[in-house]
């Protein structure tokens, strides 16, 4: 006979042999993984100064913010949220494996892809920061909290939208071919390479009803508060997505938890 | 003891909806070991993976009082990244509390005796080493009912003894529900027996009673027909395979006096 545990006993062991599991497959026992993670930002940055000082020469497009923070900042930002939605779109076929252990449910891996995911995310995100101060480059955050609060609030909209996409894309295959298609444009509509400033105010409008435009605009605030951003960047319509895609995401799951195991 | 109430089963990818399962109702007592015989398809593997909670009916329910396993010697859930013992450590974590884990380790490590590998990622091992592996997993938790499905057939013969010695050593503490084709492990290691026949599902006090039922309906009136059919049907695969290829050989020599009409 095993001991008894709580409902609540079985879940935090159960993340945590998740966590483990996949922080040890991903990061400790792969050797290229912590060189592609920090490796694939930068060289995304070195394209995007490249193309910038082709585009606009040496021009200064940006009102009280460097160009190259400016970036550094919106990309590994929205590299956060893609990262959340992709890989938790993958978490539960990639462990359909473990459903065989009783107590492992499809909604856990996705929560522990997410945390880990995030973590990691958070931690190459500060190796940026320092080492671009090291650099001299202006990335001190002057306002810390902000800054954070922008940050949690991409990964809570990765999170919904990825748990929410965990269901679907598992389901029907092409929702996750689709939502792969996307990302590139995602970028492009986000503000992350193209100052939202520079764009005519009528097509403005249609763009923050994306809501990754509001996380990432405010984060840039965050590192430079008088940065001059487009009117109407508000965190509060972030968070209805982010809310509703996670509450979606979590009934979506209840439902078909069934029919996840056995996909 | 398991209790089976009213359980129906289908999968919908057939033409027709047919149940694989119709109105099961069982009971299995406990310290009971039970094997399950039928026809290739008469939902064997179904219906024990609704007993192990892998998969869910359509009707009915399934009710645990006792602690159940995943099914013995399954290697699916092992990541091949990691190593032995931290795959043993991942399981264990989902079964046990963490003041556990070590001591569990300690028997997959015992009983998988495949020495210093223990500590080399699972993709280097050869099948053998695997299933001895999933087998140690499987055999270190104290369950109530241990579920396999044709399990024993895999390992080399000196092992297999050593796993359904295992078995044997835990009757009396445990009970075990088996699927196998063979009838000498059924008889062997189960008291009782389930007959699935068209989607019913009939309950022997003997096991030998249920291997009989299953003969007789099938159209052996004993195991020695079925085992001439078997090896029939085996040297006909044999000779058709030598004909394939003396038929592929003769196109090759046709081939090559064409292209080399004058030698």
């Amino acid at each position: 006979m095993l001991t008894q545990r709580t409902p609540w006993q079985i879940t935090r062991s159960v993340w945590y042999a998740l966590y483990m599991r996949e922080l040890l497959a991903r990061v400790i026992n792969n050797r290229f993984a912590w060189f592609w993670m920090v490796f694939e930002p930068l060289a995304f940055i070195a394209i995007m100064v490249a193309v910038r000082v082709v585009v606009f020469g040496r021009e200064k497009v940006l009102i009280n913010a460097d160009f190259i923070p400016w970036l550094i900042v919106g990309l590994l930002s929205f590299f956060l949220f893609r990262e959340q939605m992709i890989r938790l779109m993958g978490a539960v076929t990639a462990n359909k494996a473990l459903y065989a252990y009783r107590q492992v449910k499809p909604v856990d891996t996705v929560f522990v892809r997410s945390g880990l995911e995030g973590l990691l995310k958070t931690f190459v995100f500060s190796l940026f920061i320092v080492f671009g101060l090291l650099l001299a480059i202006p990335m001190w955050p002057q306002d810390w909290w902000v800054v954070l609060y922008a940050w949690l609030s991409l990964w809570a909209l990765g999170f919904g939208i990825g748990l929410t996409l965990s269901v679907l894309a598992t389901m029907v295959e092409e929702v996750g071919i689709i939502f792969r298609m996307l990302t590139l444009p995602l970028l492009l509509i986000s503000g992350v390479i193209i100052p939202l400033t520079y764009l005519p105010h009528h097509l403005v409008e249609y763009l923050l009803y994306n809501p990754i435009v509001h996380g990432i605009e405010t984060i840039r605030l965050g590192f430079y508060p008088d940065y001059h951003t487009v009117q109407g960047i508000t965190m509060q319509y972030l968070w209805y997505w982010a809310l509703s895609t996670t509450a979606l995401g979590l009934i979506l799951h209840l439902r078909f938890e069934a029919k996840l195991k056995t996909k | 003891m398991i209790e089976i109430k009213n359980l129906y089963k289908r999968y919908h990818n057939h033409h027709a909806n047919s149940w694989v399962l119709e109105n099961v109702n069982l009971t299995i007592p406990p310290n009971v070991s039970v094997g399950l015989v039928g026809p290739n398809g008469a939902g064997k593997s179904t219906l024990l993976r609704l007993i192990g909670g892998m998969d869910t009916p359509d009707k009915g329910e399934v009710i645990r009082h006792s602690s159940l396993s995943w099914p013995v010697g399954l290697s699916g859930g092992l990541q091949t990244s990691l190593t032995g013992r931290e795959n043993a450590k991942f399981v264990a974590r989902l079964y046990v509390p963490e003041k556990d884990v070590p001591n569990i380790v300690k028997k997959v490590e015992d009983f998988a005796e495949i020495g210093a590998a223990f500590n080399d990622p699972v993709k280097t091992y050869s099948s053998g080493m695997k299933s001895r592996l999933s087998f140690g997993l499987s055999l270190a938790f104290d369950f109530d009912v241990y579920i396999s499905d044709e399990a024993t057939a895999v390992g080399d013969k000196a092992f297999k003894e050593k796993a359904s010695k295992a078995f044997k050593e835990k009757v009396g503490q445990a009970s075990l529900i088996i699927v196998s084709h063979s009838t000498g492990i059924l008889k062997e290691l189960c008291q009782a027996g389930i007959w699935l026949d068209q989607g019913k599902a009939i309950w022997y006090d003997d096991i030998n009673e249920a291997i009989e039922a299953y003969y007789q309906s099938a159209g052996f009136s004993d195991k020695k027909k079925l085992n001439y059919r078997r090896i029939a049907r085996k040297y006909k695969k044999m000779a058709n395979a030598q004909k394939q290829k003396i038929s592929a050989l003769q196109n090759q020599i046709t081939e090559l006096q064409e292209a080399n009409p004058n030698p």
